[in-house]
Protein backbone atom coordinates (compact mmCIF):
# COMPACT_ATOMS: atom_id res chain seq x y z
CA UNK A 1 0.00 0.00 0.00
CA UNK A 2 1.91 3.38 -1.06
CA UNK A 3 1.45 5.94 1.66
CA UNK A 4 -0.93 8.17 -0.74
CA UNK A 5 -3.58 5.07 -0.31
CA UNK A 6 -3.10 5.14 3.04
CA UNK A 7 -4.20 8.74 3.53
CA UNK A 8 -6.92 8.21 1.57
CA UNK A 9 -8.31 5.67 4.25
CA UNK A 10 -9.82 6.63 7.23
CA UNK A 11 -8.56 5.81 10.42
CA UNK A 12 -11.95 4.03 11.61
CA UNK A 13 -11.61 2.25 7.81
CA UNK A 14 -8.27 1.11 8.90
CA UNK A 15 -8.22 -0.25 12.20
CA UNK A 16 -11.88 -2.03 11.15
CA UNK A 17 -9.59 -3.54 7.51
CA UNK A 18 -6.79 -4.58 10.22
CA UNK A 19 -9.14 -5.98 12.77
CA UNK A 20 -11.25 -8.38 10.76
CA UNK A 21 -8.16 -9.29 8.64
CA UNK A 22 -6.28 -10.31 12.58
CA UNK A 23 -9.54 -11.75 13.42
CA UNK A 24 -10.05 -13.71 10.01
CA UNK A 25 -6.59 -15.12 10.45
CA UNK A 26 -6.43 -15.40 14.37
CA UNK A 27 -9.70 -17.90 14.05
CA UNK A 28 -8.30 -20.01 10.61
CA UNK A 29 -4.55 -20.33 12.73
CA UNK A 30 -6.27 -21.16 15.83
CA UNK A 31 -9.25 -23.61 14.59
CA UNK A 32 -6.50 -25.49 12.53
CA UNK A 33 -4.65 -25.97 15.80
CA UNK A 34 -7.69 -26.90 17.42
CA UNK A 35 -7.98 -29.83 14.65
CA UNK A 36 -4.36 -30.82 14.63
CA UNK A 37 -3.47 -31.00 18.15
CA UNK A 38 -4.36 -32.94 20.42
CA UNK A 39 -4.15 -31.49 24.14
CA UNK A 40 -4.93 -32.60 27.87
CA UNK A 41 -4.37 -30.36 30.57
CA UNK A 42 -1.89 -31.34 32.93
CA UNK A 43 -3.56 -33.26 35.67
CA UNK A 44 -2.72 -36.02 38.48
CA UNK A 45 -1.99 -39.27 37.45
CA UNK A 46 -2.03 -42.53 40.17
CA UNK A 47 -0.58 -45.85 39.35
CA UNK A 48 -0.12 -48.75 41.55
CA UNK A 49 2.98 -50.52 41.10
CA UNK A 50 4.46 -53.88 42.56
CA UNK A 51 7.39 -56.08 42.64
CA UNK A 52 6.68 -59.25 40.45
CA UNK A 53 8.73 -62.33 40.37
CA UNK A 54 9.18 -64.53 37.39
CA UNK A 55 9.05 -68.37 37.90
CA UNK A 56 12.52 -69.15 37.21
CA UNK A 57 15.76 -69.84 38.91
CA UNK A 58 18.00 -67.02 39.45
CA UNK A 59 20.71 -68.62 40.32
CA UNK A 60 20.45 -71.21 37.60
CA UNK A 61 20.00 -68.23 35.56
CA UNK A 62 22.39 -65.89 36.76
CA UNK A 63 20.30 -62.65 36.98
CA UNK A 64 17.30 -61.73 39.11
CA UNK A 65 14.00 -62.89 38.69
CA UNK A 66 12.63 -59.70 39.66
CA UNK A 67 10.79 -57.40 38.14
CA UNK A 68 8.44 -54.38 38.05
CA UNK A 69 4.65 -54.58 37.26
CA UNK A 70 3.57 -52.44 35.30
CA UNK A 71 7.22 -52.17 34.11
CA UNK A 72 6.26 -48.35 32.09
CA UNK A 73 4.37 -45.49 33.21
CA UNK A 74 3.31 -43.30 30.17
CA UNK A 75 2.02 -38.85 31.39
CA UNK A 76 1.80 -36.00 29.84
CA UNK A 77 4.41 -33.79 30.39
CA UNK A 78 3.39 -31.06 33.14
CA UNK A 79 1.53 -34.33 34.46
CA UNK A 80 1.90 -34.74 38.72
CA UNK A 81 2.76 -38.37 38.72
CA UNK A 82 1.22 -40.58 41.91
CA UNK A 83 3.09 -43.84 42.82
CA UNK A 84 1.60 -46.23 45.21
CA UNK A 85 4.41 -48.58 45.55
CA UNK A 86 3.92 -51.96 47.32
CA UNK A 87 6.32 -54.38 48.29
CA UNK A 88 4.42 -57.58 48.27
CA UNK A 89 7.09 -60.20 48.57
CA UNK A 90 6.94 -63.33 50.62
CA UNK A 91 10.35 -63.23 51.51
CA UNK A 92 12.62 -60.62 53.58
CA UNK A 93 13.50 -59.17 50.42
CA UNK A 94 13.63 -55.14 50.35
CA UNK A 95 13.78 -53.40 47.38
CA UNK A 96 14.37 -49.65 45.96
CA UNK A 97 12.38 -47.19 43.45
CA UNK A 98 15.09 -45.37 41.90
CA UNK A 99 15.20 -42.90 39.32
CA UNK A 100 17.49 -41.46 37.14
CA UNK A 101 18.75 -37.78 36.83
CA UNK A 102 17.06 -34.95 36.21
CA UNK A 103 14.24 -36.47 37.87
CA UNK A 104 13.95 -37.09 41.89
CA UNK A 105 10.83 -37.12 43.93
CA UNK A 106 9.33 -36.83 47.00
CA UNK A 107 8.19 -40.18 49.11
CA UNK A 108 6.53 -41.16 52.16
CA UNK A 109 7.11 -44.94 53.20
CA UNK A 110 4.31 -46.11 55.28
CA UNK A 111 5.06 -49.50 57.53
CA UNK A 112 2.18 -51.73 56.38
CA UNK A 113 0.53 -52.88 53.19
CA UNK A 114 -1.47 -49.46 52.51
CA UNK A 115 -1.38 -45.50 53.52
CA UNK A 116 -3.31 -45.95 56.49
CA UNK A 117 -0.49 -47.12 58.34
CA UNK A 118 1.89 -45.52 60.12
CA UNK A 119 4.57 -43.26 58.76
CA UNK A 120 8.17 -44.95 58.57
CA UNK A 121 10.11 -42.30 56.66
CA UNK A 122 9.90 -39.49 54.56
CA UNK A 123 12.10 -38.25 51.70
CA UNK A 124 12.42 -34.64 49.93
CA UNK A 125 14.02 -34.30 46.19
CA UNK A 126 15.59 -38.24 46.63
CA UNK A 127 16.25 -40.25 43.94
CA UNK A 128 16.34 -43.38 45.86
CA UNK A 129 13.69 -45.27 48.04
CA UNK A 130 13.97 -48.35 50.28
CA UNK A 131 10.98 -50.30 50.71
CA UNK A 132 10.99 -53.17 53.07
CA UNK A 133 8.55 -56.47 52.32
CA UNK A 134 5.17 -55.30 53.37
CA UNK A 135 5.83 -52.03 53.11
CA UNK A 136 4.26 -49.32 50.80
CA UNK A 137 5.56 -45.96 49.29
CA UNK A 138 4.00 -43.09 48.40
CA UNK A 139 6.04 -41.62 45.40
CA UNK A 140 5.02 -38.19 43.78
CA UNK A 141 6.53 -35.64 41.29
CA UNK A 142 6.15 -34.00 38.09
CA UNK A 143 6.57 -34.99 35.28
CA UNK A 144 8.51 -31.75 34.43
CA UNK A 145 10.94 -32.95 31.44
CA UNK A 146 9.44 -34.96 28.16
CA UNK A 147 11.39 -38.34 27.19
CA UNK A 148 11.94 -41.58 28.65
CA UNK A 149 13.66 -42.12 32.16
CA UNK A 150 14.26 -45.10 34.06
CA UNK A 151 13.18 -46.00 37.18
CA UNK A 152 14.61 -49.54 38.68
CA UNK A 153 15.10 -51.37 42.14
CA UNK A 154 18.96 -50.49 42.51
CA UNK A 155 19.10 -54.42 44.47
CA UNK A 156 17.78 -55.98 41.51
CA UNK A 157 19.67 -55.39 38.31
CA UNK A 158 18.83 -55.51 35.06
CA UNK A 159 16.27 -57.01 35.22
CA UNK A 160 14.20 -55.08 38.01
CA UNK A 161 14.07 -51.66 35.65
CA UNK A 162 10.80 -49.62 34.16
CA UNK A 163 10.25 -46.87 32.39
CA UNK A 164 8.59 -43.85 32.92
CA UNK A 165 7.43 -41.76 29.28
CA UNK A 166 6.40 -38.13 29.85
CA UNK A 167 5.01 -37.26 26.26
CA UNK A 168 6.01 -33.78 25.30
CA UNK B 1 0.94 9.04 26.84
CA UNK B 2 -0.55 6.66 25.16
CA UNK B 3 2.32 5.55 22.96
CA UNK B 4 3.81 4.94 26.76
CA UNK B 5 1.35 3.09 27.98
CA UNK B 6 0.95 0.72 24.87
CA UNK B 7 5.05 0.72 25.26
CA UNK B 8 4.25 -0.55 29.12
CA UNK B 9 1.53 -3.13 28.38
CA UNK B 10 3.80 -4.56 25.09
CA UNK B 11 6.60 -5.49 27.68
CA UNK B 12 4.33 -6.88 30.47
CA UNK B 13 2.64 -8.86 27.60
CA UNK B 14 5.27 -10.13 26.32
CA UNK B 15 7.25 -11.11 29.64
CA UNK B 16 4.28 -12.79 30.75
CA UNK B 17 4.01 -15.06 27.53
CA UNK B 18 8.03 -16.14 28.05
CA UNK B 19 6.87 -16.49 31.52
CA UNK B 20 4.18 -18.25 30.80
CA UNK B 21 5.96 -20.93 27.79
CA UNK B 22 8.53 -21.60 30.90
CA UNK B 23 6.58 -22.60 34.07
CA UNK B 24 3.27 -24.16 32.19
CA UNK B 25 5.05 -26.04 29.80
CA UNK B 26 3.35 -28.50 28.23
CA UNK B 27 1.88 -27.55 25.39
CA UNK B 28 3.63 -25.50 22.24
CA UNK B 29 5.93 -23.64 24.59
CA UNK B 30 8.23 -22.29 21.91
CA UNK B 31 5.48 -21.01 20.26
CA UNK B 32 4.92 -18.36 23.57
CA UNK B 33 8.35 -17.70 23.53
CA UNK B 34 8.11 -16.51 20.14
CA UNK B 35 4.90 -14.81 20.80
CA UNK B 36 6.11 -12.98 23.66
CA UNK B 37 9.57 -11.66 22.17
CA UNK B 38 7.65 -10.16 19.19
CA UNK B 39 5.81 -8.19 21.97
CA UNK B 40 8.95 -6.97 23.63
CA UNK B 41 10.71 -6.14 20.26
CA UNK B 42 7.21 -4.40 18.67
CA UNK B 43 7.28 -2.74 22.29
CA UNK B 44 11.08 -1.53 21.14
CA UNK B 45 9.85 -0.48 17.79
CA UNK B 46 6.67 1.57 19.58
CA UNK B 47 8.80 3.26 21.82
CA UNK B 48 11.20 4.64 19.42
CA UNK B 49 8.35 5.56 17.16
CA UNK B 50 9.77 3.88 13.80
CA UNK B 51 7.30 3.97 10.68
CA UNK B 52 4.36 5.05 13.31
CA UNK B 53 1.36 4.94 10.21
CA UNK B 54 2.51 1.21 9.65
CA UNK B 55 4.16 -0.11 12.57
CA UNK B 56 1.05 0.79 15.53
CA UNK B 57 -1.75 -0.59 12.98
CA UNK B 58 0.25 -3.63 12.57
CA UNK B 59 0.70 -4.19 16.66
CA UNK B 60 -3.08 -3.51 17.06
CA UNK B 61 -3.81 -6.23 14.00
CA UNK B 62 -1.13 -8.71 16.00
CA UNK B 63 -2.76 -8.40 19.25
CA UNK B 64 -6.43 -9.06 18.13
CA UNK B 65 -4.72 -11.69 16.26
CA UNK B 66 -2.90 -13.41 19.17
CA UNK B 67 -5.89 -13.15 21.50
CA UNK B 68 -8.30 -14.75 18.73
CA UNK B 69 -5.75 -17.47 18.44
CA UNK B 70 -5.95 -18.13 21.74
CA UNK B 71 -9.52 -18.45 21.97
CA UNK B 72 -10.13 -20.00 19.08
CA UNK B 73 -7.07 -22.45 20.26
CA UNK B 74 -8.12 -22.70 23.14
CA UNK B 75 -12.04 -24.25 22.84
CA UNK B 76 -10.69 -26.46 20.42
CA UNK B 77 -8.09 -27.85 22.64
CA UNK B 78 -8.78 -26.79 26.10
CA UNK B 79 -5.42 -25.03 26.32
CA UNK B 80 -4.49 -22.28 28.10
CA UNK B 81 -7.58 -22.10 30.14
CA UNK B 82 -5.55 -20.66 33.40
CA UNK B 83 -5.13 -17.62 35.58
CA UNK B 84 -1.91 -16.68 34.03
CA UNK B 85 -3.17 -16.85 30.73
CA UNK B 86 -6.18 -15.18 31.64
CA UNK B 87 -4.07 -12.00 32.94
CA UNK B 88 -2.15 -12.43 29.71
CA UNK B 89 -5.20 -12.33 27.53
CA UNK B 90 -6.88 -9.11 29.56
CA UNK B 91 -3.48 -7.22 29.46
CA UNK B 92 -4.06 -8.18 25.76
CA UNK B 93 -7.50 -6.63 25.43
CA UNK B 94 -6.17 -3.52 26.95
CA UNK B 95 -3.47 -3.17 24.88
CA UNK B 96 -5.55 -3.28 21.70
CA UNK B 97 -7.81 -0.61 22.84
CA UNK B 98 -5.13 1.50 23.89
CA UNK B 99 -3.58 0.61 20.45
CA UNK B 100 -6.81 1.69 18.24
CA UNK B 101 -6.90 4.80 20.34
CA UNK B 102 -2.77 5.50 19.81
CA UNK B 103 -3.23 5.06 15.82
CA UNK B 104 -6.24 6.87 15.93
CA UNK B 105 -4.15 9.76 17.81
CA UNK B 106 -1.66 9.72 15.43
CA UNK B 107 -3.44 10.15 12.68
CA UNK B 108 -5.40 13.22 13.44
CA UNK B 109 -3.96 16.24 11.32
CA UNK B 110 -1.96 18.38 13.62
CA UNK B 111 -3.54 21.87 15.08
CA UNK B 112 0.05 23.14 14.96
CA UNK B 113 0.87 25.53 11.55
Amino acid sequence: MTQSTAKQWSTEKLLLAVGIAAIAAGAAVGVSVGYAVHYEAPTTRAFYLFNNSLPFDQHTWGIPHDTFSPDRITVNKGDKVVIYYRNIEDTTEAHTFTMDAPYTFDAVVHAGQNESFPIASTLHSASNVVVQVNQTATITFTATWAGVFRFYCAYHQPTMTGYLVVLG
Amino acid sequence: MLRWSAVGLLFVVGLIDIYYGNFYAGFFENLWYMMGSIYIFTGAVIASNFEPRFAQPAVFGYAIFLFVLWATTAIGTGAGLDTVAYVDKAIEALLVVNMALLVRNSRRPSLLP
